[in-house]
């Protein structure tokens, strides 16, 4: 046997490890694919499709631009407001969450009783949330802001967290040396640190609250969701079109503008 | 002026950091004080500006015992004696220009002090530091996107901005290339006659040391075992300071 | 506006600083306007929230303790669901693949398929999945098949943005070494982009598979099947006790796939 040979043999054998990730794959791809019933799948479908599609490249421009309150620019106005005070709301509250769940800043057990706290406040739905709220407040944007506060604290505080546990802390060294009290070092130390990551982090959950808002719609928790969903059911696919469309652009912008903000913000 | 006598720092476990230390280093002075790690120099430089608490002995800082200082006390203490470090510690998404003016924080108003609000002077303060250390044009830069060079001069800035009468550098160019940490020494040098800042430095180059600092301190297990001027300082007495070890403690960095 | 302007300071040694003007101070003013507009548009009042929170833990109170005996009705919904967000999401992350493939513009030479290719993923990513499910309900019929297309679209939307950037930021180095070696385009992705982004695309693969169980749960809301179905019924029964059950198995199963999905990303990172 020569020195090849030997060295071929030597190759590292991943097989039985590739087989056996390749079957479970396998397995729980067809598994999964039991939830695929096309039975109620009829030429009629198609044919709703097509009206969709006809509804939505067609909108009710009327709708579209009207300037009153059931008319699509307003309806997008209530949209990001809900979006906006949510966010601000849910990252007030996020804060101090973070900070008691950041395993370098208090105990081990607080940090992990607070973490499972923020697991069962992810959990709950929003739908959940909006029918709790709205026994407070009665249906409205009013609910659909505090529903939004609620759903965005899971995601704004584990991210937060991130960035607590990443804080350099030499620099309170320094600060220290200069004869600053705590006060100052959190002022001028930590502060500065989070701040800009804070707020990039808050425009992100914004924009991806502005995408979530059409849920509130179902629970009568205001912003466009509802009209969305009223209209779809009653097959009024131009006005569909007129509100997706409204929506798309406005997602479209909004997240452009973010993308731009948070390159400033983190790049400097 | 800065005067050991019989100073003794224990640790909490146990460990002799500082043993019997007598020194007096008057203002003005460019001390270097060399040892292997794990001598005792940053525990010996920490201890005047009371980062460290002494166990015995009595240390006098322009005639004011540290060691009886308490809260406040220790803070105005810490305001007249500056600090560099191996890691520049700054504030990296900040410009060059805000970590300088935070030296001006604790003697500032407490509406100021929460809101961040500068006054003119303080800018201008803050500018010319930065223009000592020859960094003015980057005064807008953040941080992060200066080199270590620079970063370390932002620091110095930062210190310089305080307008202390001692400044303390512990390992400050430990993490730069030969070539930047020279820079970084001579800029020490500088300050040290054109502003007659007493410098105490703790640092592993023994021929950094040689060259800038006028006088050299060496530290060997928590004891001085040479106290004299660079000039003096022989092959004989490194091998005395460094145990024999001088070449591994190079090698080592 | 002189308040954007740039001033300067002049130091005593006589050099002149241009000053940049710190933008804090405007962005909260900008802030608070939006604040007070957004109070004004959705009716928000502190105080309504304060004296009436109470009756926020009424429906809370109401799902403790969890109606255990349900749970028996709950399984065949759960892995409804589960199904619904696997075959999603592993239909999408792999025809994800190749719509990325022609978005990047390091790789598809063509500039309109680029151009064309980016908007369409940025067009699929902005339909709301609510609304992509209810579209799918209106056309396959009520069931998880809806769910599972609805799940399918977010998936190639969010995997393939992920994506085509990882690629647009690959190391071309070895992809032209292949490429003067006489690899074909394709051929050269193949070898040299793919076992630079694999790790991270399969990652976000799973990520996303979390994500979607996640949200599976609302879908069947709008009749897209699984789990939220029950929990649609539930709600409108006002049988809390119930949704007390089906949040509990939720949350369950949500931390089971997460620390499942924690411990496979951590191996492939």
């Amino acid at each position: 046997m020569d020195i090849i040979e030997k060295h071929l043999l030597k190759e590292p054998k991943r097989t039985v490890q590739n087989v056996i990730t390749a079957v479970i794959v396998i397995v729980f791809l067809v598994w999964s694919l039991t939830a695929i019933d096309l039975s109620n799948f009829t030429s009629n479908g198609l044919a709703i499709a097509q009206n969709i599609l006809h509804g939505i490249v067609t909108p009710n421009t009327e709708l579209l631009f009207t300037f009153n309150k059931t008319g699509v620019p307003y309806l997008l106005l209530e949209t990001m407001a809900i979006a906006f005070l949510g966010t601000i709301i849910g990252t007030i509250l996020a804060i101090p969450l973070a900070f008691l769940s950041a395993s370098n800043i208090v105990p081990k057990p607080v940090a992990f009783i607070i973490r499972l706290f923020l697991i069962f406040v992810r959990t709950i739905p929003a739908i959940v949330y909006g029918l709790m709220f709205i026994r407070v407040t009665g249906p409205g944007p009013f609910a659909g802001v505090m529903t939004m506060a609620l759903v965005s604290i899971g995601m704004l505080s584990k991210l937060f967290v991130d960035i607590i546990e990443d804080l350099e802390v030499n620099i309170l060294e320094s600060l220290e040396s200069i004869g600053c009290t705590p006060f100052e070092k959190i002022r001028y130390g930590i502060i500065p640190q989070l701040f800009a990551m804070f707020i990039s982090v808050a425009i992100y959950r914004f924009d991806m609250n502005l995408r979530d808002a059409a849920i509130l719609g179902l629970v009568g928790a205001g912003g466009i969701g509802a009209p969305l969903i009223f209209a779809m059911n009653a097959y009024k696919w131009s006005e569909v079109g007129s509100i997706l469309i409204g929506l798309m652009v406005l997602i479209l912008f909004v997240e452009f503008l973010s993308n731009k903000i948070r390159n400033t913000i983190v790049r400097g | 002026m800065i005067k050991f006598q019989n100073v003794e720092k224990k640790y909490d476990n146990g460990f002799i950091a500082l043993n019997n230390i007598n020194l007096t280093i008057e203002q003005g002075e460019f001390v270097a004080v060399i040892g292997l790690s794990g001598a005792g120099k940053s525990t010996l430089l920490r201890c005047v500006n009371r980062m460290h608490d002494i166990s015995s002995g009595s240390l006098f800082v322009n005639n004011v015992d540290v060691s009886k200082l308490k809260g406040k006390q220790i803070r105005k203490l810490r305001r007249g004696i500056g600090m560099i470090f191996q890691s520049f510690n700054l504030v990296n998404r900040i410009s060059s220009f805000k970590n300088v003016l935070v030296s001006f924080v604790p003697d500032m108003p407490l509406w100021r002090k929460i809101l961040g609000v500068y006054t003119k002077q303080q800018k201008i303060g803050a500018l010319e530091a930065l223009d000592r250390v020859n960094i003015l044009d980057k005064a807008f830069i953040r941080v992060d996107q200066l080199s270590g060079g620079q970063q370390q001069r932002v620091a110095l800035a930062r210190t310089l901005a305080q307008n202390p009468s001692i400044i303390l550098a512990d390992e400050p160019v430990a993490s730069l290339d030969p070539i930047t940490a020279k820079q970084v020494m001579t800029d020490f040098q500088r300050i040290n006659k054109e502003l007659n800042m007493t410098i105490v430095i703790n640092i592993h180059h023994v021929d950094l040391a040689l060259e800038y600092a006028t006088r050299v301190v060496g530290i060997r297990s928590g004891e001085i075992v040479y106290d004299g001027p660079a000039t003096e300082v022989t092959n004989e007495i490194l091998d005395h300071i460094y145990n024999g070890k001088l070449e591994e403690e190079l090698k080592g960095n | 506006m002189n308040i954007l302007k740039a001033k300067s300071i002049t130091l005593p040694n006589g050099k002149t600083v241009p000053v940049k003007r710190s933008k804090t101070p405007l962005i909260i003013v900008v802030l608070l306007i939006c604040c007070y507009y957004s109070v004004q548009i959705t009716g928000f009042n502190l105080q309504v929230l304060t004296k009436r929170i109470g009756q926020f833990w009424v429906i809370l109170v109401d799902m403790v303790p969890p109606n255990w005996d349900y749970i028996s009705k709950l399984w065949k919904p759960l892995f409804d669901t589960i199904k619904m967000s696997l075959l999603g999401s592993i239909l999408g992350a792999v025809f994800a693949l190749p719509l990325a493939y022609f978005a990047s513009s390091n790789m598809s030479k063509n500039k309109t398929v680029v151009v064309a290719t980016k908007f369409i993923l940025s067009l699929l990513r902005t339909l709301p999945t609510l609304v992509a499910a209810l579209i799918a309900t209106f056309i396959f019929g009520i069931g998880t098949t809806a769910g599972t297309i609805a799940i399918f679209i977010f998936t190639i939307a969010y995997i393939g943005k992920l994506l085509y950037e990882q690629i647009e930021n690959a190391d071309l180095k070895a992809f032209e070494a292949m490429q003067s070696m006489g690899h074909s385009t394709v051929s050269a992705f193949r070898y040299a982009i793919i076992p630079q982004i694999l790790p991270n695309y399969l990652s976000n693969a799973i990520f996303c598979f979390e994500g979607n169980v996640r949200y599976a749960a609302i879908l069947g809301y709008v009749g897209a099947g699984g789990i939220g179905l029950m929990l649609n019924e539930s709600l409108g029964w006002r049988n809390y006790a119930n949704v007390g059950m089906i949040l509990l198995l939720l949350a369950a199963t949500v931390f089971i796939i997460e620390t499942i999905s924690e411990y496979i990303r951590k191996k492939l990172l």
